[in-house]
């Protein structure tokens, strides 16, 4: 083994060694990457995006008559011979409490939101409470009530951070300030781009009493400090609660 | 020659296409309004709803449920708007008239008048205002309503649009005798009972929230970062990768 070797023999090394090194702080990098990858669920793409969803209410929801009666629930009637079915229909109070048990989301720390100056819905200042859109139906009366939720703060999750795992057939109760309780089931769950909106889709009239439940979703643009998306569960009063 | 003749296209072209641009601007006022339906002051229904208009152009589209009516009786409903009026639905004091009731004209000052007639077919102008015929009956005393392609002046287009229109729903049951009667007579119709024109749910039309809502922080986000991290470390990996194949390479051509 001549000198000429021996260098050719050191200099194989070290590019082994280096490789070696690396790979090892290369797969370090993916590691953290993953490990911070998780963010907040997102609905699938197909996520209960039934064609029956946008129409009719359901036939099983029978139309409930509209009674000053506050601490009711809403009670089915046999009343399916005549007129529209608008399924069950309570009378407006204010919502103040929430429960969403397959995702976990249970409170009272409900918040009044407005239109902000700039026309769109104004968001909670508390990451841990849900706002109610005062200016739509409260929860149970006819229309979209809109419930919107932050799905993390500057460091952690918030009150919505599971929205996007929340599938068909979820129940979500509503507590209200007359004492009674409007539950819904979910029909579906969303995700749209902030920029191409479907506002009527989300906040317009409904033949029947539903709710939307709202939050961030998609990317998030470190730039501009806002995630690209949002997430939104459409769901429908029922007329005899879950067990 | 040929090139001032060519300028002189162009300067056309962009003439022509003004009219266009100042078309395009009168759809600025394209928008969607909605309003919750709620019992007019002092006329006693037991009833809600709501209704919301999509207005394109000189076009609207109109959809409105509503329930708590005089079941199986003509509801005329329209949309009102007056330049002078308050966009809002009447209160008590505009009873002028001390019946304890508030009628149609009453409303006037809150709403003004009838600019599209909600109707299930044909005319949808203020002239089918009282078209009895042609509004819907609200069977089970619920209304499902929806109608587009109703055509409306720019004015009222932008009106609409503006927030500054009213959806009242008219027919009242004072005397819950289930159907409209009574000696008082109408005061836009002298043929029918005021029970079957006064107000009885009525919605000021505001614009619905634009676009999405900032409901994240990014603080449990997957974030960009994360995926420059996983870039890097797959870049590093591969380059390591590289050389190392390099150098077995030449390790083999060697023996």
């Amino acid at each position: 083994m001549n000198s000429s070797t021996q260098r050719a023999g050191r200099h194989r090394n070290i590019v082994v060694v280096a490789s070696v090194v690396l790979a090892l702080i290369g797969a370090v990098v993916v590691l953290l990457g993953i490990h911070g990858a998780g963010g907040p669920p997102q609905p699938p793409a197909n996520a209960g995006q039934s064609a029956s969803a946008l129409a009719a209410p359901t036939p099983a929801a029978a139309g409930t008559p509209m009674t000053p009666n506050p601490g009711a629930s809403p009670s089915a009637t046999a009343n399916h011979t005549r007129g529209t079915d608008l399924g069950p229909i309570l009378i407006a109070s204010s919502p103040v409490a929430i429960a969403i048990p397959s995702i976990g989301v249970r409170t009272s720390n409900l918040v009044n939101l407005g239109l902000a100056s700039d026309g769109s819905l104004q968001v909670p200042r508390d990451f841990s409470s849900v706002g109610w859109y005062t200016a739509g139906p409260s929860p149970g009366q006819l229309g979209p009530a809109i419930l919107a939720g932050h799905v993390d703060s500057h460091n952690g999750p918030a009150i919505f951070y599971r929205l996007g795992a929340l599938r068909p057939g979820a129940r979500v109760t509503v507590g209200r300030k007359d004492g009674s309780t409007a539950t819904f089931t979910v029909d579906r769950i969303q995700r749209f781009p902030k920029d191409h909106f479907p506002t009527a889709l989300v906040y317009g009239s409904t033949n029947r009493a539903e709710l939307r439940l709202i939050t961030c979703g998609g990317s998030f643009d470190q730039k501009s400090g806002h995630y690209l998306d949002n997430v939104v569960a459409f769901a429908h009063l029922v007329a005899i609660p879950f067990n | 020659m040929r090139t001032s003749h060519k300028l002189a296209t162009l300067a056309l072209g962009s003439a022509a296409l003004l009219p266009v641009l100042g078309a395009s601007t009168a759809f600025a006022a394209d928008g969607n309004v909605s309003a919750n339906l709620k019992p007019v002051a002092l006329n006693g229904v037991n009833g809600s709803g709501m209704a919301s208009v999509a207005v394109k152009g000189t076009t609207i589209t109109v959809t409105m449920a509503a329930n708590g009516l005089l079941a199986g009786s003509p509801h005329a409903a329209h949309i009102h708007f007056g330049a002078d009026a308050r966009h809002e639905c009447p209160i008590a004091s505009d009873d002028s008239n001390k019946d304890g009731h508030l009628n149609t004209t009453e409303g006037g000052p809150a709403y003004g008048p009838v600019v599209v007639s909600l109707t299930k077919t044909g005319d949808t102008s203020a002239a089918s205002t009282l078209a009895v015929d042609r509004f819907d009956t609200a069977e089970g005393g619920k209304i499902s309503y929806e109608r587009g392609s109703i055509k409306v002046t720019q004015s009222v287009a932008d009106a609409i649009s503006a927030g500054k229109s009213v959806v009242v729903i008219h027919g009242v049951d004072y005397n819950n005798d289930g159907k409209y009667d009574g000696a008082t007579k109408s005061d836009l119709a002298p043929n029918l009972p005021t029970e079957a024109t006064d107000p009885a749910l009525c919605g000021a039309l505001s614009a619905m929230p634009a676009g999405g809502m900032q409901t994240g922080a990014g603080g449990a986000s997957s974030g960009t970062s994360n995926e420059g991290m996983l870039a890097l470390g797959g870049g590093l990996i591969l380059v390591a990768a590289g050389s190392g194949g390099f150098s077995v390479r030449r390790n083999r051509a060697r023996s």
